[in-house]
């Protein structure tokens, strides 16, 4: 079955060609409108059946990692070998993809019903976006995995512009590609030096001998802090996390599948790829964890405000990637901070990928079911929201699961990814001070979290019942069950076989009963602190915004945030975003324009001036030079004599003074 | 015997005074004429040198010049009618069309 895992990325793509130009073909074009939906329902779904096989092998047949080349072109000095390669983390990333993106794909069917022809250019764009996502993953050298990913980039730049003729769905699309783009550069910044440094991009031989990495320590300090730099724009990093929340001007579906499966899962992927390369860095890794607890940080504190429903899930999800970095940074700072031990375990490795995994279940929920609720009520302000549960049962529920789930609820998938990160992070706080604080951020997060979620659902479902509204048709109720089991059992993997972390972990791995860890878990003083934080949360969050079905008025109990003056300022600052948007348009406004002012000064003075200088001198001299043209025909005849007389003289009298002789 | 000299000073002159007829003469038929002064000029040179150096070569020159003379005085008139009927003139400086 490995053998033929070439073809996951080969199915979508094929039904995005088939899509497209049958699609384009007139005769063809009315049948497609119709069934385009289902072709690339077959084309996903037949990739995803295959990626579960594949994956299923990968995790049980226990041997190392399986890689399968074909030569593309040969140089003198470089082969460019394409191909495959399957570890426990591509496989992980295989299921999340394909599950996540063939529920998308059939919530699709029944969210674009209305879209009309344009149907056929969202499902083709969704088979490439799926197709080239599992490239991705699946990809067997650093530089595969930069074609695949500006592959991605550009799907999601076609997909966020979809409605191409609003405005703000334009600028967000071309704000998306440039933004991630400046990660980019960094990434193949960081692969040229990987290249110079070691002669090949394939996994398989950088990652072959750990003593080679140990002797490039500097150069690969640089790199991964490279690669990082384009993890950070494709993942909606501070500081380039912006483009994010504009990106929610695509379809809803769209948003589910960037935010849980594609798009912003190839960041984290490129820094779980990357990991051999970073633990030999642990400045890197410090300055990883750094950016995630950051991220997170500020991310939910921003949700915390936000009233379009979206955009608060857009937050959230950026600060959910920022816990996967801060686990992803704390595991390789900890496995350098090993020195090499034989022992050593990146505890933070598994816990981030393991997140990953939980966070793609119930994100893709919680963005289906938004899509779900935009679908029945035509807006997007969660104000004008309220009392939907009587009108969409299942969609209440199915998003009340995810809400438990992501704000860390015990047993719900959420809370056990959280848990294992924020055990991590704590752990590495025992030695670097800098981890402590990090600790302290996340947990508050946590917190955050659990209250802008349940804010979220409390707003949206809580109150007098909308008689309007109904509930969405099955062909998208049954893909919000089916994620909101997984939202709920996704965690329970944990507990699999041998544990998570036997498929799917860095470095030396202890195997663990599961009755022991379940009660290390649960007897921890940080599992306690955190329950507390989500619970916390919650509770707060239902005391302020909490509507009874009788109660038409929505409740001014949060009304004293904004009387009184601090807490107001507070507001206002997180409402406007914590002023990073407005700055980078200020930048971009003051400072980058008086480049381009010096830079057109440039062209209009010195590059204009040159040519129409040069063009004014034979205008002028052509003014002059042609009064000799006097049309008489003396005047030429002396002309003519005149030139021989001077010939003579310049022959006979200055030539020979001169010395010269011809 | 007339030194080589002479001749040579005669055929300069008649060259000069031919080259101020076509620069200053306005009627086209008159530096026409003196185009035939500056051509008989080097005929004259062609002859003197003929007989300083016992060549006869030089001499059917002279000969060959008189005839392409004849003809291009033919062509040249002929060219100078067509002219008159067209243009109404053979003034040159009334024949002005390439002037800037």
């Amino acid at each position: 079955m490995l053998e033929q895992a070439w073809l996951i990325p080969v199915l979508p793509i094929a039904a995005f060609l088939l899509i497209m130009v049958c699609g384009r073909f007139e005769p063809l074009r009315s049948r497609f409108v119709a069934s385009g939906g289902w072709l690339a329902l077959i084309g996903v779904g037949a990739s995803s059946v295959l990626s579960l096989l594949v994956a299923w092998e990968v995790f049980t047949g226990g041997h190392g990692p399986y890689e399968k080349t074909w030569t593309w072109f040969e140089g003198a000095t470089f082969a460019f070998e394409g191909g495959i390669y399957l570890d426990g983390l591509s496989a992980l990333l295989l299921v999340v993809v394909s599950i996540v993106s063939f529920l998308v794909v059939m919530f699709s069917m029944g969210y674009m019903a209305d879209e009309g022809e344009r149907r056929i250019r969202y499902y083709a764009e969704i088979c490439l976006f799926v197709g080239v996502m599992h490239g991705l993953v699946i990809a067997n050298s650093f530089l595969l995995l930069f074609i695949f990913w500006e592959l991605v980039g550009l799907c999601s730049y076609l997909l966020i512009g979809f409605w191409y003729e609003k405005p703000s769905a334009a600028s967000a699309a071309k704000k998306a590609f440039l933004v991630t783009r400046v990660g980019d550069v960094f990434l193949l910044f960081g692969l040229v030096i990987l290249f110079n440094t070691f002669g090949t991009l394939r996994y398989s031989e950088l990652f072959a001998d750990p003593a080679v990495l140990a002797e490039h320590a500097t150069e690969l300090k640089w790199a991964t802090l490279c690669l990082f730099g384009g993890a950070i724009g494709k993942s909606a990093q501070f500081p380039l996390h912006f483009w994010l929340p504009d990106a929610m001007e695509g379809p809803s579906t769209v948003s589910a599948l960037i935010h849980a499966a594609t798009m912003v899962k190839a960041g984290v992927f490129l820094v779980a790829r990357a990991y051999p390369l970073i633990v030999h860095s642990p400045d890197t890794a410090l300055y990883i964890a750094i950016t995630g607890g950051f991220t997170a940080f500020i991310a939910a504190s921003m949700a915390l405000v936000m009233y379009d429903i979206k955009r608060v899930l857009a937050y959230s999800t950026i600060s959910q990637l920022g816990y996967m970095f801060l686990a992803l940074g704390a595991g390789a700072w900890a496995f350098a901070h090993a020195g090499g031990d034989a022992y050593a375990e990146a505890h933070g490795y598994t816990a981030g990928m393991f997140h990953l995994l939980n966070h793609a279940f119930f994100k893709a929920l919680l963005f289906l079911g938004a899509g779900a609720i935009i679908h029945a009520v035509h807006t997007q302000d969660m104000r004008e929201m309220g009392g939907l549960r009587k009108a969409m049962p299942l969609t209440s529920t199915t998003m009340g699961l995810a809400v438990l789930s992501i704000a860390g609820v015990p047993f719900f998938s959420g809370f056990w990814s959280k848990d294992e990160i924020l055990a991590t992070v704590r752990h590495n706080g025992e030695v670097e001070p800098i981890f402590a604080l990090l600790w302290m951020m996340a947990l508050a997060t946590a917190a955050m979290t659990a209250f802008y979620m349940t804010r979220l659902w409390m707003m949206t479902f809580t109150g007098p019942p909308n008689e309007k509204a109904h509930e969405a048709p099955a062909v998208m109720t049954v893909p919000l069950c089916i994620l909101g089991a997984l939202a709920v059992i996704s965690g329970f993997t944990i507990f699999l076989g041998e544990g998570f972390a036997s498929y799917v972990h860095y470095g030396h791995h202890t195997l663990q009963n599961d009755w022991a860890l379940l009660d290390h878990i649960l007897t921890a003083s940080g599992t306690h602190l955190s329950i507390a934080a989500a619970l916390g949360g919650i509770a707060l969050a239902s005391l302020l915004y909490y509507r009874s079905p009788t109660q038409a008025e929505r409740p001014e109990r949060a009304r004293f945030i904004l009387d009184n003056q601090p807490t107001a300022w507070l507001h206002h600052f997180l409402t406007e975003r914590l002023y990073i948007s407005r700055f980078f348009d200020w930048f971009g406004l003051r400072c980058w324009d008086v480049g381009a002012a010096a830079c057109n000064r440039f062209d209009l003075v010195v590059i204009d001036g040159a040519v129409n200088g040069i063009a004014n001198g034979a205008i002028r001299s052509g003014e002059r030079l042609r009064r000799l043209h006097t049309g008489f025909t003396g005047h030429y005849a002396s002309y003519s004599l005149g030139g021989l007389g001077a010939l003579v003289i310049l022959l006979r009298v200055v030539l020979p003074l001169t010395g010269w002789s011809p | 015997m007339i030194p080589l000299m002479h001749y040579v000073l005669f055929s300069s002159a008649l060259l000069l005074i031919g080259g101020y007829g076509v620069i200053r003469n306005r009627n086209a038929i008159v530096v026409l004429m003196s185009i035939e002064i500056m051509l008989t000029a080097a005929t004259v040179n062609f002859v003197a040198f003929a007989e300083y150096w016992h060549d006869l070569t030089g001499q059917v020159f002279a000969l060959f010049i008189i005839a392409i003379a004849a003809a291009e005085v033919a062509i040249g008139l002929a060219i100078l009618l067509s002219l008159y009927k067209q243009r109404n003139t053979i003034e040159l400086d009334m024949l002005d069309l390439l002037r800037w």
